[in-house]
């Protein structure tokens, strides 16, 4: 039994009312996907109400009925479709959007240092929530494309509103980019429409495995599937910072805003994860073989790229870009075993490092708006006298991201790693567990900085309260899922489970 | 030996006498760290004391070998996490259990770490982050010698490396930033090379046992996975990665750079900690998950082992030899003595095989004394720390050429070098001598070429006597001030110094626990 269910099962009876009313007044096809429907109302609520007053308030709220949206309509005992059959909601889509919303959540919170315009952000902020949520439940390719683009314009604006000048920079490279990544994801769509004759991916499934048992005679379609995989591992690799498209993480991650880096570190990075397990998982499940090795080299690649570039880092901000795309080298082990566990392992995986990476990065980006430099090194150093919480809990960000134990990160870890092993890939598990040794070299010397090196000036630190809190909640999941890692693991594995009927 | 009250005692306990010995320190680490200052010391110093007890208590209340699968007593076990939905599926948990030789390790390890808190005296600074750090290292030590599955072997194992990660780089002197990253990094390394090694294991355990025939869950528990009887191929690929997770730790050769680092600069009750019960990681993985676990292949890779071995023992006691630093001299030294370590478990794999009764009883006396030589080196080497670190508030220095007169300026703390380095270098009646008698009585008999290792005593007592010849029986030097040490540095070494005795005339005392074990896995290892 799952272990967070009889929580879920008192919040439905206490909500019957309400969803009973929804019942009698919503569309049946849009019940689904009604937290993201909730998520854009509330963001043009926002949008008007950020004219006059600060609108934080209202997209908390939204959020917040966005989650007990998701926890009133249960999918295993309702129609899981809305919209035709172009969205679902399903065992893996759940887990992902319980991700997408924890860190939408998050942001929220760090949001309150946000001192723009503040219509405009939380209003751009909201739509791309409820973008990322289409996107993950999305099972058709086009409504995954508008979906994604739902999720990804706003971003590039948001980035672009940075308080500083070289976010423009950041935001260009990361639009180009983006641009680029859309037209090839576009040219894989039409690629796989052209040969499949369909978009939907069970459909799709059916007509790969066909193909598949018989490909004499069909090699041009076979080869023009295998086109429109590598186009697809591109096109979503650039979101989720993998090779080849890993290029802008770091420097639109060190330019924009921090909270907007942090929903882009643990919010939409996990989308493109999301959509392109399902593709794979399901839309070219019969073609493993040829995409998994593929998948291999991808993820051995990125962490060495990761980590080694990570090392070179003065920028903490770019520290920690670096390190995401490594995680998401370690990730992408999980995929490439394509087995049980490893889908479970990246799912997992998946909701771990979003608790991780949108901590620390809402902790530094908090620094850095109090000491109103980016934050380097040196201006960590002897952290443990000037904000000695913080400090504490930063360091137990760097464990869990360096994968030691008393953190979830080391279960994560262990995990994926596993998985490799189980696939018959020892190789990779070992490539992964020396990149993580490696990756010591850079987490271990922001604790020498923090507790073994003097600081420059001895006052003390006082960080903003909220998103302390947030970065508090994070640091606390992080040591309680070491104790208790089976509360999300069976979630994990649940959803892993509709990859293999 | 097991005494009936004692035993009694121990189920009066509310729970599991392992569970409360790991719990104890964790429920201690968070009261020192919410009292900080002064009051930390002193609920460390209770903390550290209970344990003692307990150690002592579960030693003497514990059969060597007990009816729990294994030879193991007091068994039990916690479920982490569950790979699977269903309850079939395979699952991560920690095992506890202790045999003969777990409990040696454990009494060393209370033991030692109740020194080193008696002799923190000197540390100052941020008192209550310190202790706090200090106790979670002892329930990561604790929890590696009681630990029966891979996995809580490995979290136990890497949780030592975090709090001494911070007491070397935070409390260290001088450098000690650099000599912490790198202590980590080396050790971590080894540790995932052993952990793709557990890996391995864990699927091969899945997959075929002798006969072919596959087992149903793969499993990571060492008593099933020892009874599985693995393909000897397997075994030496597992044994490799052994050897790099122990091989690090304990230190052997190529893997020893990190030692001198760390236990120069971290404090004292670090490098005590760190001599007196890190190595022994090192050497208690080589024996429980090799000779114990995969015995088979061990004993093919008995040779290099022993060159190992050998060549580590000479190559340090040269070293040794050339270090001005006392402490750097003491570092040194702990590399070389615990190359018998290895030199023992070498023998012993190479014997165990051998039908002739003379060469089995021969290698059962050189892992005995391996057993016993950790045992023996880690009370020594204590003592050797704390006055190592002592001649800093003394005399001002520890480089050897620059103390002068110790013997007539600072007599307490001159007797108790003296008789430590006499310890150290095997003198007749104290433990160190029966460890090496031991290890090279059995080795000689199973590999007649190990004698080579007399070389390395020789030149170990040669540097040992030259040491003291410069720093203790010199002439005082009148522009160098030595002053005696205090009484309340004096009560850790001391203390430390009545089992390095003890043992020395009544080495009985822990070789009777250890000697069932032995015997069994001799036999083909306990059921």
């Amino acid at each position: 039994m799952l272990q967070l269910a009889a929580i879920a099962d008192s919040l439905r009876i206490l909500l019957l009312p309400l969803k009973e009313l929804i019942l009698a007044y919503v569309p049946a096809g849009w019940i689904m996907s009604l937290p993201a429907i909730t998520l854009v109302i509330f963001g043009i609520i926002a949008l008007t109400v950020g004219m006059r007053y600060n609108p934080l308030g209202i997209s908390f709220i939204g959020v917040i009925l966005a989650i007990l949206e998701m926890v009133m309509f249960d999918p295993t005992v309702m129609f899981g479709y809305s919209f035709g059959t172009l969205f679902v909601r399903d065992a893996f889509t759940d887990l992902f959007v319980y991700i997408v919303l924890m860190v939408a959540f998050l942001v929220l919170m760090s949001s309150t240092l946000w001192g723009g315009d503040k219509g405009t952000y939380n209003f751009l902020l909201m739509i791309s929530f409820a973008g990322a949520i289409w996107v993950v439940m999305a099972t058709d390719l086009v409504a995954l494309f508008l979906a994604w683009e739902l999720m990804s314009t706003p971003t590039y604006i948001l980035v672009a509103l940075g308080p500083r000048r070289e976010a423009v920079d950041g935001a260009t490279k990361y639009f180009v980019m983006g641009l680029l990544a859309t037209m090839l994801m576009l040219l894989g769509i039409a690629l796989t429409f052209g040969v499949a004759g369909t978009t939907d991916l069970s459909a799709l499934s059916v007509y790969v495995n066909t193909l598949w048992a018989s490909p004499v005679g069909n090699e041009p379609a076979a080869y023009t599937l295998l086109l429109a995989i590598v186009l697809f591992i591109v096109s979503f690799g650039f979101k989720v910072g993998i090779f080849p498209g890993w290029q802008w993480v770091p420097d639109t991650y060190a330019s924009a805003d921090g909270s907007v880096t942090a929903y882009l570190a643990g919010g939409s990075k996990k989308t493109g994860v999301s959509a392109l397990l399902r593709i794979l998982m399901i839309g070219f499940f019969f073609a493993k073989t040829e995409w998994a090795p593929l998948i291999a080299g991808v993820a051995v690649l990125t962490m060495v790229i990761g980590n080694v570039l990570a090392l070179a880092q003065k920028d903490i901000m770019r520290m920690l870009a670096f390190s995401s795309i490594a995680m998401m080298g370690y990730l992408f082990i999980g995929v490439a075993a394509a087995n049980e566990i490893g889908m479970a392992a990246a799912g997992f995986h998946a909701f771990t490092h979003a608790i991780m990476k949108t901590a620390a990065f809402i902790l530094i980006w908090a620094m850095s708006y109090k000491l109103m430099k980016r934050i380097t090194y040196d201006d960590l150093a002897g952290l443990s006298k000037r904000a000695p919480v913080a400090a504490a809990m930063f360091a137990i960000l760097m464990l869990a991201l360096a994968g030691m134990p008393l953190t979830v990160g080391f279960w994560s870890k262990l995990v994926l790693f596993q998985s490799a092993v189980v696939a018959d890939m020892w190789w990779l598990a070992l490539v992964g567990l020396l990149n993580s040794v490696f990756s010591l070299g850079y987490y271990l010397r922001v604790m020498k900085f923090m507790y073994m090196e003097e600081p420059k000036d001895d006052t003390k630190l006082n960080l903003p309260l909220v998103p302390m809190v947030a970065v508090a909640i994070c640091v606390l999941a992080v040591v309680a899922l070491f104790i208790f890692p089976n509360v999300i693991l069976d979630y994990a594995f649940q959803a892993a489970q509709i990859f293999f009927p | 030996m097991q005494l009936d009250f004692a035993t009694n005692l121990i189920s009066m306990l509310p729970m599991n006498i392992l569970v409360l010995m790991l719990l104890i320190p964790l429920v201690g680490a968070l009261v020192a760290f919410l009292v900080g200052g002064k009051g930390s010391r002193a609920i460390t110093l209770i903390v550290t004391t209970l344990e003692m007890g307990l150690a002592v208590l579960l030693i003497l209340g514990t059969p060597s070998l007990g009816s729990d699968p294994g030879g193991m007593s007091y068994t039990i076990s916690h479920m982490l996490a569950r790979l699977g939905t269903d309850s079939s599926a395979p699952v991560f948990e920690i095992i506890l259990g202790v045999d003969g030789l777990s409990l040696v390790m454990i009494l060393l390890t209370n033991l030692v770490v109740w020194i080193a808190a008696i002799s923190s005296n000197h540390i100052k600074e941020s008192k209550g982050l310190y202790y706090t750090l200090f106790l979670v290292l002892q329930t990561g030590l604790l929890g590696v010698f009681m630990s029966l599955d891979l996995i809580g072997f490995f979290i136990f194992w890497e949780l030592v490396l975090i709090p001494m990660f911070f007491i070397i780089g935070r409390w260290g002197e001088e450098g000690s930033n650099h000599a912490a990253v790198k202590f980590f990094i080396y050790t971590h390394l080894g540790s995932a090379v052993m952990l793709v090694g557990f890996f391995y294991l864990y699927f091969q355990s899945s997959m075929f046992n002798i006969y072919g025939i596959a087992t149903a869950v793969p499993t990571f528990n060492m008593v099933d996975l020892r009874n599985l009887g693995l393909d000897p191929w397997v075994q030496i690929g597992f044994a490799l990665a052994i050897f790099m997770g122990a091989g690090v730790k304990l230190p052997v050769f190529p893997l020893h750079n990190w030692l001198p680092w760390a236990h120069v600069k971290a404090p004292t009750p670090g490098s005590v900690i760190l001599a007196g019960i890190l190595l022994k990681m090192g050497g208690y993985a080589f024996i429980r998950l090799g000779l114990w676990m995969v015995p088979d292949a061990i004993t093919r890779l008995a040779i290099p082992f022993a060159i190992i071995a050998i060549f580590t023992c000479i190559y340090a006691a040269f070293t040794a030899m050339a270090q001005t630093d006392m402490k750097r001299l003491v570092a040194w030294t702990s590399i070389n003595h615990m190359s018998w370590v290895l030199l023992g478990v070498a023998a012993y794999a190479a014997g165990s095989g051998s039908t002739d009764p003379v060469i089995q009883a021969a290698a059962s006396l050189a892992l005995q004394g391996s057993i016993f030589m950790m045992f023996a080196h880690g009370t020594i080497i204590s003592v050797m720390f704390i006055v190592a670190g002592q001649l800093k508030y003394n005399a001002g220095t520890r480089e050897i050429p620059d103390i002068k007169g110790l013997m007539a300026q600072a007599p307490k703390l001159s007797a108790v070098l003296i008789l430590a380095t006499l310890a150290a270098f095997g003198l007749p009646g104290f433990s160190g001598f029966i460890a090496e008698a031991l290890i090279i009585f059995g080795s000689i008999v199973v590999i007649n070429w190990s004698a080579a290792i007399g070389f390395g005593i020789f030149i170990t007592v040669g540097y040992m006597l030259w040491m003291l010849n410069r720093i203790v029986f010199s002439d005082p030097d009148p522009e160098k001030e030595v002053s005696e040490a205090s009484w309340s540095d004096l009560i850790a070494p001391i203390l430390m110094l009545v089992p390095v005795i003890l043992l020395g005339i009544w080495p009985d005392l822990i070789l009777d626990i250890v000697k069932p074990v032995v015997d069994a896995m001799l036999l083909g290892g306990a059921p």
